[in-house]
């Protein structure tokens, strides 16, 4: 695997802390964070519970504006990046619209693009097939797994063709079966699409499994402690989660945890 | 096989049906031979009722058609303009803290005494009606509608700002979509309303429909006894029609929500 650095990253996070009032306290949450992503790159952020990881990716999509600091994507602003749509967000839970099927909810950001019918056709029947549903497409969300939801929830993500791909632990919610089938699809996909994927989780084998680097947060308040570059050869695969050099990397990230 | 089901189903409630018609019969016939005064003005005979609903079915038929015809005139009148002012006051804080005060008030104020103001001001039996059921179904729908719009999901919301979405755009595929269920609870409060308020401005003079024939065979006296029943048995039987047509189209608009789902998903 070869990374071919670019003079701009895609993502430039610089001196970014963000801090939230409320009514009793002020929370850091995230203290000056600076770090930067390559374009094409799959990167994962990592640490438990209230570190911070999802206020981070909040900030890179805009959704909220950090305290202090600033974070530059394609030589833009965050916010000129997700009014071009290059954001692709995946949620926790899969938050599709009750009223559309399944179909129609990957349409759905492509309906507010303008596309034509066939276009948006097109789009949808590629992403059903990549996501394994082209046999669902006319059922609704609740008629799904939980899992087939999620997957929805990729391809609609994946419909307006982002650049970037924020996911939020898309997968915990999920039995171990179906996260670890997931990650392999995930990754399959990732490699036809080839865009830039920052990750969420507080799984240690998911992000080492999935990632190029690993970002380890850490808490109280949110840092980023230690960036793990993941060597394992590309494309991954499921034995690979027994190697030795998987749990090597298991353990140097534990290990990155105990001093906190 | 599913018919029989259904039919297994349906067995107690025809009993039940059956049971109380024949309480109903014995009382009436009870009272008659204690001698009660007017006993049949309090429990008429089923019979009775019987004749004088074929003997009449036709007058019945056609004054219930007139009042149904102006309680769904003000009906959708009424709900246009709760679906309006609740898009309005979801839209702005500042529409909302101006016009919610004079909503609720206008709750206050009793409908026997508007009836005859508004008909005072319009003098026409027509308008008065369809104004007043419009009235009635205006504040339920405006209420339940705006409590609707105002509950979308925060995470669906922000998808929707990921994508650069129009805030019309958000109005048409997320909070409006999201608030059905909320209107059509509001909408099958109002559907019973708006055919009281018609046949209540009718009984304060109009020349048609349900509610004069009621008044008319209230006077007359013990004679027009039977009719009168059936007007007041008709008039609730409109205002649970109105509900059931509602519950209807609310299942045909949206067979998304979790009661009509199927139970047991084909997966
Ligand atoms: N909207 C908010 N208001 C106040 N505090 C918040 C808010 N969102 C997150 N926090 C706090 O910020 C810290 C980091 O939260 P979060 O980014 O959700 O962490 P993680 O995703 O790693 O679990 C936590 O202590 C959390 O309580
Ligand atoms: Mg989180």
């Amino acid at each position: 695997m070869t990374l071919t650095k670019i003079d701009t990253p895609e993502i430039a996070i610089d001196q970014v802390s963000m801090s939230y009032q409320t009514d009793t306290a002020k929370v850091l949450a995230l203290k000056d964070i600076t770090v930067d992503i390559q374009k094409g790159e799959f990167v994962s952020l990592l640490g438990p519970s209230g570190c911070g990881k999802t206020t981070l990716l909040r900030i890179m999509a805009d959704l909220i504006q950090p305290t202090s600091g600033s974070v530059t994507v394609s030589g833009g602003t965050a916010k000129e990046a997700r009014l071009a749509r290059k954001y692709g967000i995946v949620f926790q839970s899969p938050v599709l619209y009750d009223w559309r099927k399944v179909k129609k909810n990957i349409t759905l950001p492509l309906e507010m693009m303008g596309l034509s019918k066939e276009v948006q056709e097109k789009r949808a029947t590629t992403l059903l097939d990549l996501v394994g549903l082209s046999k669902f497409k006319e059922k609704y969300p609740w008629q799904l797994s939980g899992g087939m939801q999620q997957r929805v929830a990729i391809a609609r993500a994946l419909a307006i063709e982002p650049e970037i791909l924020l996911m939020d632990e898309p997968f915990s919610a999920l039995d171990e079966f179906s996260r670890e089938r997931l990650n392999e699809e995930l990754l399959s996909i990732w490699s036809k699409v080839g865009n830039t994927v920052v990750f969420v989780t507080h799984s240690i084998p998911e992000a080492i499994f999935l990632s190029d680097r690993v970002f380890v947060l850490s808490p109280h308040p949110g840092r980023l402690s230690k960036i793990v570059e993941i060597d394992l050869p590309r494309p991954r695969r499921e034995e690979m989660r027994n190697s030795p050099e998987f749990y090597q990397l298991i353990s140097d990230i534990r290990n990155s945890f105990e001093g906190v | 096989m599913k018919s029989q089901i259904s039919l297994g189903r349906l067995t107690p409630a025809v009993v039940v049906v059956l049971a109380l018609l024949l309480i109903w019969q014995f009382l009436s016939w009870f009272l008659v031979i204690l001698e009660v005064p007017l006993a049949q003005s309090k429990i008429p005979y089923l019979h009775e009722l019987a004749l004088t609903f074929s003997t009449y079915s036709g007058t019945l038929f056609s004054e219930c058609s007139v009042t149904l015809t102006n309680a769904v005139m003000g009906f959708a009148l009424g709900a246009l303009g709760g679906v309006f002012l609740a898009v309005l006051m979801s839209i702005s804080k500042w529409v909302e803290q101006l016009a919610f005060p004079y909503a609720v008030a206008s709750q206050m104020i009793p409908i026997l005494g508007l009836a005859p103001i508004v008909y005072g001001i319009f003098r026409d039996e027509q308008i008065s009606r369809v104004l007043i059921a419009a009235y009635m179904t205006f504040f339920p729908v405006a209420l339940n509608c705006l409590r609707g719009l105002r509950s979308a999901d925060p995470q669906a919301l922000e998808l929707m700002y990921s994508y650069a979405a129009k805030p019309w755009s958000v109005y048409w595929r997320l909070r409006f979509p999201q608030s059905l269920p909320s209107l059509f609870s509001g909408l099958k409060i109002a559907a019973p309303l708006a055919v009281t308020g018609a046949i209540l401005v009718e009984l304060m003079g109009a020349t048609r429909g349900l509610g004069v024939i009621m008044l008319r065979n209230l006077y007359y006296g013990p004679s027009h006894n039977y009719m009168f029943w059936l007007t007041v048995i008709f008039g609730a039987a409109l205002g649970i029609l109105s509900y059931l047509i509602v519950s209807l189209i609310e299942r045909m608009v949206t067979p998304w929500q979790p009661e009509f789902r199927k139970s047991g998903g084909d997966e």
